[in-house]
């Protein structure tokens, strides 16, 4: 079984772009705010970008080494990339474009993809999941040895996102090839990924499974990119063991996490309870608020209290009837809360 | 003020289409069609529109074959004085025809910087047919491949790139992706190139000269015309006119797709559903 | 007394005559650009091919004067009523120029029928053409035509494609050869091959005082000194 090497060491615009990652039979997604260099590296994969310095390699084939100067064009190294517009060709049909990277499998994938009533189509008359079917089809008709998807799911609006992710889920998890997306939202990865790594200002900060890094952020970048509030403050041993961190934003909450100084206070926001009076508890963190803003999101409700994002039941959130500018308090656990590092 | 406006704008509009109609028209109505069919007997007439193709579509031969590559490379290449390059190309544009002839001269005239080296090849070239045939790709080739860059560079970079991760090599990706996709501009700056290459003169009577049979062109022979036989040289316009208004339809009348597909091109691959 | 006011008169009357208040446009041969501007300070000179001129006067064009280097351009013209009786007024003669380095080791009017030599001329019904033609014609060399690469509108387009050296020979008027002095060798064609060239000065109707003046001077003294200054030989 071949395992996808890849060694990077490369300036970019502002920052250097240095990581390592093994890639296996599985996916791992790079998660991350734009301009992070997550693109660059899969452009390095694919042999659209030459390093400085690095290497790039699938088991005994090199595609890159800076040091023994090679170097091999993209069409010679085995890879499928899925571009973020799709990048599909608008002069050719659907069953062009997919042929262009092979003959052989076309009405497979035609079938497969669900797109062969498509095949005479262009481009430009398709919706974006057809689309992103075409190109998905498209890179797959090579059959290569690895897969690179760039924000596959951006281009697509909020409802078929939702369809097209479990499809693309059920494709990775049949097709078993390492496969590296790439994507700035952390539940797509958690979705579709095995590993996550999170990369900022072209460094991995924290790499590991979504559940690993969701009750364990290495750092505050990390913490709130998987979706926690993050509360500046500063960190001193308080009563009961607990830590207390004073708050830039005034008061000061309680965590079982054991740190000192300038940290971050992360806490989920499904881990935010909301109520109209406090709940009497030392080891439950609370603060007082006006609602400012409500969302809905299925039968979940977001409210923003203050400086704290909470994640509520539809059902909750009636009971209490909650509006914006109600008054109300936002509570959670010290267990609830990691301390991280910020800065 | 709003009422007025679209009528001004309109009024533009016909004064620019009748000026620019009005001189073309103003032959076809001097000129009785029995008159042009009987110019195309004339042995000069004759003579003249032949050599007028001729040498234009040889010159637009080359101009294309030596012209898309080139624009393809100066598209996707960035390199050090590469806009003094793109402004050299551009350079016959702003040359007045009678300057370009004396610089076809120099060059490559008998005394000229490399006449030493083709003479020695055998080939004296001012006079001669291939002399016209260089006056029109000199003059002609800027109008290309000015439209060829265009075309080429609006191309949206991802989809060669998307080729080449599917395994097309850099001469795939040029006919099968790029050439396609520029076509329309292609289409377009050819037109425009042709068209210029067969109204040629000025460098033309300069470098050729003038001889009827040989260098003679069709612009050569109406100017020579002009003064003893104006009506052969009006019936001679107008057939030049009649010509270069049916080459120009039958680019027109390239398949469509050449077209929609250049149309679509815009800076991304579709993604309607942003 | 009446002597004083008849001049007076006829000054008041020669100052505000019609045409008087214009400036003389004058279309003169190329060959005569060392002369035509001479004669007349004030006037605008056009120089150009004879064919040309005449070409440009009968579709209209705002001449007083026309210096035509042969009869052919005029003909069309004095037919139309366009211009008044021209008048000879000087004569030039016809040289071989060849380029300064003369590759082609052309000398004499026997080498224009030599294979290979790239030989110039003026245009049918362009004068010089004509006269060419003519020389070639009663030199028994008709066979020098068949070296012809270019037939020029106007001397000056013979003169230059021999000075830039792309030409081997060319036939020009003597008069032309001074202002290309550095770059052409000129030589003569023998008497017994020099056509009749004849060049008209003719009025453009309707005429004007200026014109009349300004073609009275050309023929008079003044006239035939600057021709002769310039190389042609003052003809009445």
């Amino acid at each position: 079984m071949d395992t996808l090497e890849l060694s990077v060491d490369h300036p970019l615009r502002s920052f250097r772009l240095s990581l390592e990652l093994q890639l296996g039979r599985e996916t791992l997604a790079l998660v991350g705010p734009s301009g992070a260099g997550k693109s660059s590296v899969l452009r390095a994969i694919a042999g659209l970008l030459r390093l400085e310095r690095g290497k790039i390699a699938l088991g005994a084939a090199t595609w890159f080494d800076s040091v023994a100067g090679v170097d091999l064009p993209p069409e010679r190294r085995s890879v499928g990339l899925v571009f973020q517009e799709y990048a599909l060709f608008p002069h050719l049909d659907v069953r062009r474009n997919v042929a262009f990277g092979g003959r052989e499998r076309v009405d497979e994938l035609l079938e497969r993809f669900q797109i062969a009533h498509l095949a005479g189509a262009r481009p430009g008359e398709l919706s974006g999941g057809e689309r992103q079917r075409v190109a998905l089809a498209r890179a797959l008709a090579r059959d290569p040895a690895v897969l690179l998807l760039d924000e596959p799911l951006s281009a697509l609006d909020a409802h078929t996102r939702g369809v097209v992710r479990g499809e693309l889920a059920e494709l990775l998890a049949e097709l078993r090839l390492p496969t590296l997306l790439v994507t700035h939202d952390f539940e797509d990865a958690a979705a579709l990924a095995e590993r996550v790594g999170v990369i900022v200002d072209g460094s991995i900060l924290q790499l590991g499974g979504a559940a690993e890094l969701l009750a364990a952020p290495a750092d505050g970048f990390v913490a709130s990119f998987t979706g926690a509030n993050l509360l500046h403050g500063t960190a001193r041993p308080g009563a009961d063991g607990l830590t207390e961190v004073l708050l830039d934003a005034g008061g000061s909450a309680f965590s079982t996490d054991r740190a000192e100084g300038r940290v971050g206070l992360a806490v989920y926001p499904w881990e935010v309870g909301l109520a109209r009076t406090e709940p009497v508890d030392s080891a439950v963190n609370h603060l007082r608020g006006e609602v400012s803003s409500l969302v809905m999101l299925g039968n979940r409700v977001r409210v923003r209290v203050g400086p704290l994002t909470a994640e509520v039941t539809a059902a909750s959130a009636e009971r209490l009837a909650l509006a914006e500018g109600e008054p109300v308090v936002a509570s959670f656990k010290a267990t609830a809360t990691r301390l991280v590092p910020i800065g | 003020m709003s009422r007025v406006f679209p009528v001004l704008l309109g009024a533009a509009l016909l004064v620019a289409v009748a000026f620019l109609a009005l001189p073309v028209i103003a032959i076809f109505l001097r000129v009785p069609p029995g008159d042009l069919l009987a110019q195309l007997g004339e042995e000069r007439s004759r003579e003249a529109l032949l050599i007028s193709l001729k040498t234009s579509l040889i010159a637009h031969a080359v101009i294309l074959l030596v012209g898309t590559p080139a624009a393809y490379l100066l598209a996707n290449r960035s390199f050090r004085g590469r806009r003094l390059v793109v402004s050299l190309l551009e350079l016959p544009l702003v040359l007045p025809p009678a300057v370009a002839g004396l610089g076809l001269f120099a060059a490559f005239g008998r005394s000229g910087l490399l006449g030493g080296e083709l003479s020695a090849l055998g080939l004296e070239l001012p006079f001669t047919q291939a002399a016209v045939v260089l006056a029109i790709c000199f003059v002609a080739s800027p109008f290309y491949l000015r439209s060829a860059l265009t075309a080429f560079e609006s191309i949206d970079p991802s989809l060669p790139a998307a080729a080449r991760t599917l395994g097309a090599g850099p001469v795939r990706v040029f006919a099968r992706v790029a050439l396609p996709l520029a076509l329309g501009g292609l289409g377009a700056g050819s037109t425009l190139a042709f068209a210029r290459g067969l109204g040629e003169f000025g460098a033309t009577i300069m470098f050729a000269g003038s001889l009827p049979g040989r260098t003679q062109t069709a612009p050569l022979a109406i100017y020579a015309a002009f003064d003893d036989d104006f009506d052969v040289a009006l019936a001679l316009g107008a057939l030049l006119v009649v010509v270069s208004a049916a080459l120009l339809l039958a680019v027109k009348l390239v398949p469509s797709w050449t077209r929609s597909s250049s149309a679509s091109t815009t800076l991304f691959a579709p993604s309607a559903s942003r | 007394m009446i002597r004083l006011a008849a001049l007076a008169a006829m000054l008041a009357l020669a100052a505000c005559g019609g045409n008087d208040d214009q400036e003389l446009v004058v279309f003169a041969a190329s060959s005569l650009s060392g002369v035509a501007g001479k004669l007349d300070p004030g006037a605008e000179v056009a120089l150009g091919g004879s064919k040309d001129l005449a070409a440009q006067i009968r579709d209209g064009a705002e001449a007083g004067v026309f210096l035509s280097a042969s009869a052919k351009p005029l003909k069309e013209l004095r037919a139309k009523g366009l211009v008044t009786t021209p008048a000879v007024f000087a004569s030039n003669r016809l040289v071989i120029i060849v380029p300064a380095k003369n590759a082609a080791q052309v000398n004499h009017i026997v080498d224009l029928t030599r294979a290979g030599v790239k030989l110039v001329l003026g245009a049918e019904g362009v004068p010089i053409g004509d006269y060419a033609r003519e020389s070639l014609e009663l030199a028994g060399l008709g066979a020098a035509l068949d070296n012809v690469v270019s037939l020029e509108e106007d001397v000056k387009g013979v003169v230059s494609k021999v000075a830039l050296g792309e030409a081997d020979a060319g036939i020009v008027y003597a008069t032309d050869v001074a202002a290309a002095r550095d770059d052409v060798l000129s030589y003569p064609i023998s008497d017994y091959f020099q056509p009749q060239i004849r060049y008209y000065a003719a009025i453009v109707s309707p005429g004007s005082a200026a014109a009349e003046r300004y073609v009275d001077k050309l023929l008079g003294p003044e006239g035939r000194a600057a021709l002769r200054a310039a190389g042609f030989i003052p003809v009445s």
